[in-house]
């Protein structure tokens, strides 16, 4: 039994083939434009004020969104559900135990993951997104249930416009593969 | 719009999967799988030509051939012979000694030249018929054993056989059908022309 479970860690496939050189052009183009959005956006509206539009879990959905945007996990339903669903989990996480910093963040995350599944919403940045509610510094604290909607909502929502947008220019990709 | 036009077009396996199929086999798996059901439908169709035309190239007999072969006995009389055949529309059988070795192959042609019917036709079911009762073109047989008319010895192939010389045996000595034996000479299997034809022809129809 005991060989059984070594033997698991050996793995079973290789990993799967490189990309082409196109697709990688295609990839950093997408998240190039992504960010920029979001990340001008913020610099042009929000800087020196107590909102913000740019938090570093977009940089992860930007990997799914515009690197891989033919997987269950970077769909708009996953995109918009994990992030707004892990965002709501973080902050009442923070509401609930506060002062714990560490159990807050250890239940924000796993129960996002949960929530996500139980969803069919599974996206991996909102693991960081819901953390990032808690240990995001005081200012993202300071935002209450606002976090949810802004940065996470309206930003997602504008990384989700380059995707359409983008992806579908390209010849060899479409996106979305489902809506709901 | 743009994008449809210029992704890749898919080839035909001859087992389509429907959306549902592959729904229900991700639903068996317990993990999460990070693979929409068309992706896997698409990559099942083009994994599903490349297994062909490696089957194709590099196959060999144990790949292809049918595991569950009608055989008779030396000894068997020829109406259970014939009547076996017609009613699997078979046109050849495999002759095994007492010991389960392949002594030889009885086919329809065996049948008609031993009958002096000239042709190919094919109509199995009636020589048996035609065995049972008096004043047939089969009298001449009537009696007579597999033993009696089986070509032999026989062609045979093994296991290890690769595709390719199966055809050109089908080819060179106009047989449809080659019994398998292992190193004894004991029947393991069978392979037909038609079994050559699915896996060999790229469009995956069968003729």
């Amino acid at each position: 039994m005991l060989k059984g479970y070594w033997g698991k860690m050996r793995g079973v496939t290789k990993s799967p083939p490189r990309v082409g050189l196109q697709e990688v052009f295609w990839s950093w183009l997408g998240g190039f434009l992504g960010i920029s959005a979001v990340a001008g956006g913020h610099f042009a509206f929000f800087e020196g004020t107590a909102f913000m539009l740019l938090i570093a879990s977009f940089g992860a959905s930007a990997v799914l969104i515009y690197g891989a945007p033919k997987s269950p996990l970077a769909q708009p339903r996953n995109l918009i559900g994990g992030h707004v669903i892990s965002a709501l989990i973080g902050v009442t996480m923070l509401k609930l135990c506060g002062p714990l910093i560490w159990l807050a963040a250890a239940l924000a995350v796993s129960l996002s993951i949960a929530a996500m599944h139980a969803t069919k919403t599974l996206h991996p940045p909102g693991g960081a997104t819901a953390l990032i509610a808690i240990i995001g510094g005081p200012k993202i604290q300071q935002l209450g249930y606002l976090y949810v909607l802004l940065p996470v909502a309206s930003g997602i929502l504008i990384m989700l416009l380059i995707a359409l947008l983008i992806n579908n220019l390209i010849p060899t990709r479409r996106y979305p593969e489902f809506w709901l | 719009m743009m994008g449809e036009e210029k992704l890749r077009r898919e080839p035909e396996p001859e087992v389509e999967l429907a959306e549902a199929d592959v729904l229900a086999a991700m639903q068996e798996l317990p993990g999460y799988l990070d693979i929409t059901p068309y992706d896997f439908q698409e990559i099942y169709r083009w994994a599903y030509r490349h297994a062909k035309s490696r089957l194709a190239r590099e196959g060999k007999a144990a790949d292809i051939m049918t595991r569950e072969v009608v055989a008779v006995q030396e000894q068997t009389p020829l109406d259970e012979v014939a009547a076996a055949m017609g009613e699997r529309g078979i046109s050849g059988v495999p002759v095994l000694d007492d010991q389960g070795r392949v002594s030889g192959v009885i086919s329809e042609k065996d049948f008609l030249r031993q009958m002096g019917v000239p042709g190919r036709q094919n109509f199995m079911a009636l020589v048996a018929t035609c065995l049972r009762t008096k004043g047939c073109l089969a009298l001449p047989i009537k009696s007579k054993v597999a033993k009696d008319i089986m070509a032999t010895p026989p062609i045979v192939i093994t296991p290890e056989t690769p595709l390719q010389e199966i055809a050109a045996l089908c080819e060179s000595r106009g047989i449809n059908r080659l019994p398998v034996v292992d190193q004894e000479g004991k029947l393991i299997g069978l392979v037909s022309r038609g079994d050559l034809v699915r896996v060999m022809s790229p469009g995956g129809k069968t003729c």
